[in-house]
């Protein structure tokens, strides 16, 4: 193609949802050009985290096989935290991880996968180029036509935008205002190097078995919680905050989350490993809610962070595999497209047929719960309180279980009428 | 004949690099292109001192009859000052004869016929050990070896010996201007005050200029200062491309310490670092630092000690 | 039409060294090309438009050092020249320069032969004079301007003593302070077009030199600062320095 001509789309961004765009695109013989800023794709990016397999499957089946992945998770664990005393659930399924199909989810590096992704993007013939940031995009007679990256002009058809939280683009086009402090939320998160055999011993896993692990209680009452995943021979380990209550509260992020490493209950999962990578990123906390009302205009579409396609339901976080199914839903509709005033609505549409819409509207309610304050302080304290109680034998006459429920109950904060609104609106959002 | 033979386009270098080679053990002989030159290192220990003579102004021109030489004479080490002269012309030897070459050493030590160098890599972070085999090139900077002033009454011109070559005429030096040296010494200065980064204006250097005033201190600077803010000249700066101090006290202020930096104050008795920033890798190389504004505690320091 | 190579060097990124007392692991590090050859490759892409020439990259590495290309082609360069030899791994001073001078004589038509002063791993500056030696080519070191006129070259030198103006004819090898001008971070266009420049890759055995090296590393370790790493933290500002001041009496640095 000459320089004279324009490509059929060009893509901002190099994550999981410019990398499934560009895939499909260029998989259909489509000309596409990918512009990621960082130097290598994967690298400005932060996740827990896990990623599911149904979603590389759903952009090309066999995808999962070869792709850069960690550990096949195959132990789905929540743990609360109440001072220096923890709760934790473990829910183990070899269903997660049948024989003959890929397995559920696999905790992942963003560095290794995303340079993988983009780099099979670029074997379906997208042409990825690295380390240049688009400045802006052109328009002409109310369309989106191009992006400008320093002296340089690039024209296309299509422009889409998979440019992550907080994205840019979409607000350079109009679709977006800058994003208000209650819709994000600040991730920090240190990858610790330890080697496999002792993540193996520590949490009881098979060679390439993981872990993927929710804390609660561990963000000292300010409304958020914190992850742990286990890597092939490393362990990422994370928290996630709501900015203003981090405002009022005195303590930095960076404090608490060292407090929770020391916590005795995760301390010795991470003793005698070596931090080798620190970095924090925004994420998008309002769900379905926070979805712009506008995700595309002619000439453009938002995919993925940049769209705020992610889904907090407090038992699990998932962006990258939405991320993907966006990226697959708009290169479907630019596949399709006969006329650039088409390529939007299709894009919605594909967005449906994927099942992305519908899903993160089925989880809608979740952002309800998840704002009950008494979930970050009095609810696991009561539920360790609680269990202290269960299991407490001192030689005296043990208290009647409802009485001494009744007591700890009063003891948090709490009262019978609090716990049953709250049920009741749990209830209610799911 | 078998030795070690010494070069440098710095006459007062030349004595130390003849200790080296006398502390090796073996007999030193000295290269050097004039023959002024030549009479002024009599005396300091070497066997014969060697003029090439030829017809240059341009010592790199000597380079490839500086090989021929060597190799005539069967020479077991080349060293040379590190300079820029003296590297470009230690290098182009070491090219010509196909030997080893180890820039701007630390240690050297000559068992027998084996050679072990020391050396700095990755901006100072890291000592790479070396063994070179046969004849090799060695530069090293100034001040690693004491020289040993020999003058005894036995020096004569008699250990010169003019021998005449012909010099590489392909490059014609046009013009020479000496750069002005705006007598600021750091390597040899005692105590040295230097402004890091950290420092919010050029007016501010004041601040740093009365505080060495009172100690009797020389200012300098960490590259940033010079070659992005232009606030100090390229000769203030200390580190590894700059200046290396050997000085009894280094006091940085808004200096983070980073490794390039730290490479040129490691010789200095005692390290003083003062900085807002208490992870500032300066700390762990400082001996004593005090954490906060400087803006506070280097007043109330020139106040103190006034 | 006459070529100007410049070479540069894929080097580890010293800022991912993990580095203690005993050890040295750079395997986890990230590559760059070498800071001040950017530097370099801009001086060539220069210097091949004042004499109407062409500016072409070479490089002396393992097949590691292929990502290099790309980059170093985004800078300007039109053509790429890699020697791919496992050898590099191992290589000395000696090795490298005669690998990189022996791919020059298998390149048409070189004029010039530029190297940066020195690369940002070992900072060793031997490799341009070295190259000279082996071409018996004249060579000019720590350059900061050069200027072109006919086949001639005026070179300015910056020393430790002095400014020297030099002049000599092509073909000739010279080594750039990065001072000599500065490195412009590619733009998108540059990017994409370094993927469609032709690149010819020399193997070892093409070169027929000896790629024994003459110097062998025997040990790399940590430099370690053993301070007394006393920090003043009680007190106001006042208390601290008066303490620090009390110390360095005793140290009899005062």
């Amino acid at each position: 193609m000459s320089e004279a001509d324009k490509y059929d789309a060009i893509v901002i961004g190099a994550g999981p949802a410019g990398a499934a765009c560009a895939y499909t695109l260029g998989k259909a013989g489509k000309e596409v050009l990918v512009i990621e800023r960082a130097n290598t794709p994967g690298a400005k990016n932060v996740t827990g985290g896990r990623l599911y397999t149904y979603a590389l499957e759903m952009i090309d089946e066999g995808l999962s096989e070869n792709a850069v992945l960690e550990r096949k998770v195959t132990h789905e664990q929540i743990m609360m935290l109440s001072g220096n005393r923890a709760i934790s659930i473990d829910y183990f399924d070899p269903a997660f991880n049948n024989e003959g199909s890929p397995p559920q989810s696999y905790t992942i590096l963003r560095a290794r996968f995303d340079e993988w992704f983009a780099g099979k993007a670029e074997e379906m013939g997208a042409m990825v180029v690295c380390g240049i940031k688009v400045d802006d995009l052109i328009e002409k007679d109310g369309k989106i036509v191009g992006v400008i990256a320093g002296e340089d002009e690039m024209y296309a058809d299509v422009v889409v935008a998979a440019d992550g939280v907080n994205s840019f683009m979409a607000q350079k086009a109009g679709l977006i205002e800058d994003i208000p402090a209650h819709s994000v939320g600040i991730g920090v998160k240190e990858v610790i190097e330890l080697s496999s055999k002792i993540i193996e011993d520590r949490f009881n896993l098979k060679e390439n078995e993981g872990a993927a692990r929710m804390i609660l209680g561990c963000t000292e009452g300010i409304h958020g919680g914190g992850f742990l995943y286990t890597n092939k021979d490393s362990i990422s380990l994370g928290a996630v905050f709501m900015p203003e209550e981090i405002a009022k509260h005195g303590k930095s992020v960076h404090e608490i989350f060292q407090e929770l490493k020391m916590h005795p209950a995760i301390y010795p999962l991470l003793e005698g490993g070596q931090t080798v990578e620190y970095g924090a990123h925004l994420v998008s906390e309002d769900g379905y809610r926070g979805i712009p009302h506008k995700l595309y205009r002619e000439g453009l579409l938002v995919v993925g962070d940049a769209a705020g396609f992610v889904i907090n339901t407090g038992s699990s976080i998932r962006g990258i595999d939405l991320a993907m199914l966006s990226g697959l839903a708009a290169a479907k509709a630019i596949i399709a497209a006969t006329d650039t005033s088409k390529v939007g609505p299709a894009y919605l549409k594909e967005l449906e047929n994927v099942k992305l819409l519908p899903t993160m509207k089925s989880v809608e309610g979740y952002k309800d719960v998840l704002d009950i304050p008494r979930l970050y302080t009095n609810y696991p304290n009561l539920a360790g309180d609680v269990f202290a109680q269960l299991f407490m034998v001192d030689g005296q006459v043990p208290p009647s279980m409802k009485k001494a429920i009744k007591s700890l109950i009063k003891k948090n904060g709490l009262s019978m009428l609090q716990l049953l609104k709250d049920g009741l609106k749990g209830v209610k959002a799911v | 004949m078998a030795g070690i033979y010494v070069y440098s386009d710095k006459k007062e270098f030349v004595p130390e690099l003849i200790s080296l080679a006398v502390a090796a053990g073996k007999p030193a002989f000295v290269i050097t292109y004039s023959q002024e030159t030549a009479r002024e290192i009599i005396g300091y220990g070497a066997e014969k001192i060697y003029v090439l003579k030829g017809e240059s102004v341009l010592a790199e021109n000597y380079a490839k009859a500086t090989a021929e030489f060597l190799q005539s004479e069967a020479a077991d080490l080349f060293v040379v000052g590190a300079t820029p002269r003296g590297r470009d012309i230690a290098a182009r030897v070491a090219g010509y004869l196909d030997c080893a070459m180890v820039s701007d050493i630390t240690t050297i030590k000559c068992t027998g016929e084996v050679i072990e160098t020391e050396r700095s890599i990755y901006g100072g972070a890291v000592v790479q050990t070396e063994i070179l085999d046969g004849f090799s090139v060695v530069t090293i900077p100034a001040g690693k070896f004491e020289a040993t002033a020999f003058r005894a009454t036995s020096g004569s011109t008699d250990e010169i010996e003019t021998i005449s070559v012909k010099a590489d005429t392909r490059v014609s030096v046009v013009s020479r201007v000496p750069i002005s040296k705006d007598g600021v010494n750091l390597k040899d200065a005692e105590k040295v005050v230097c402004i890091g980064l950290g420092m919010d204006k050029e007016e501010d250097i004041q601040m740093a200029r009365e505080l060495a005033r009172i100690i009797g201190a020389e200012i300098a600077c960490t590259r940033g200062i010079a070659e992005e803010n232009h606030w100090l000249p390229v000769s203030s700066v200390i580190g590894i491309s700059g200046a290396v101090i050997k000085a009894k006290l280094y006091l940085g202020m808004g200096v983070s310490g980073q490794i390039q930096h730290v490479y040129g104050i490691r010789e200095a008795k005692i390290i003083v670092a003062v900085d807002s920033n208490k992870n500032a890798p300066i700390f762990k190389a400082a001996d004593y630092g005090i954490v906060g504004d400087m803006y506070e505690i280097v007043p109330l320091l020139t106040a103190a000690l006034k | 039409m006459s070529k100007i190579v410049v070479c540069y060097k894929w080097v580890v990124d010293e800022a991912d060294i993990r580095i203690d007392v005993s050890s040295v692991d750079t395997t986890k590090a990230r590559r760059k090309i070498s800071d001040y050859d950017r530097n370099a490759i801009e001086a060539g892409v220069q210097a091949a438009s004042s004499v109407n020439g062409k500016a072409v990259g070479l490089t002396f590495g393992t097949s590691a050092a292929r990502q290099s290309i790309k980059d170093a082609l985004s800078r300007g360069l039109e053509e790429g020249f890699y020697v791919n030899a496992e050898e590099a791994a191992t290589a000395d001073g000696t090795v490298t320069a005669k690998a990189l001078a022996a791919a020059v004589n298998k390149i048409n038509d070189v004029k010039m032969v530029i190297c940066a002063e020195g690369a940002s791993d070992t900072f060793a500056r031997q490799t341009a004079p070295r190259i000279g030696a082996i071409l018996d080519w004249p060579v000019i070191t720590s350059v900061c301007k050069m200027e072109f006129s006919g086949n001639k070259l005026t070179a300015v030198r910056k020393m430790d003593d002095c400014q020297e103006t030099v002049t000599a004819e092509l073909p000739l090898v010279v080594a750039v302070l990065p001072e000599i001008n500065a490195a412009p971070i590619p733009g998108l266009r540059a990017v994409m077009a370094a993927g469609k420049k032709t690149v010819t890759e020399f193997k070892s055995e093409e070169l027929k030199i000896d790629f024994a090296p003459k110097a062998r590393i025997t040990g790399l370790k940590g430099y370690v600062m053993s301070r007394k790493n006393i920090v003043f933290d009680e007190g106001d500002a006042g208390e601290k320095v008066s303490q620090l001041v009390t110390a360095l009496k005793k140290e009899g640095v005062l």
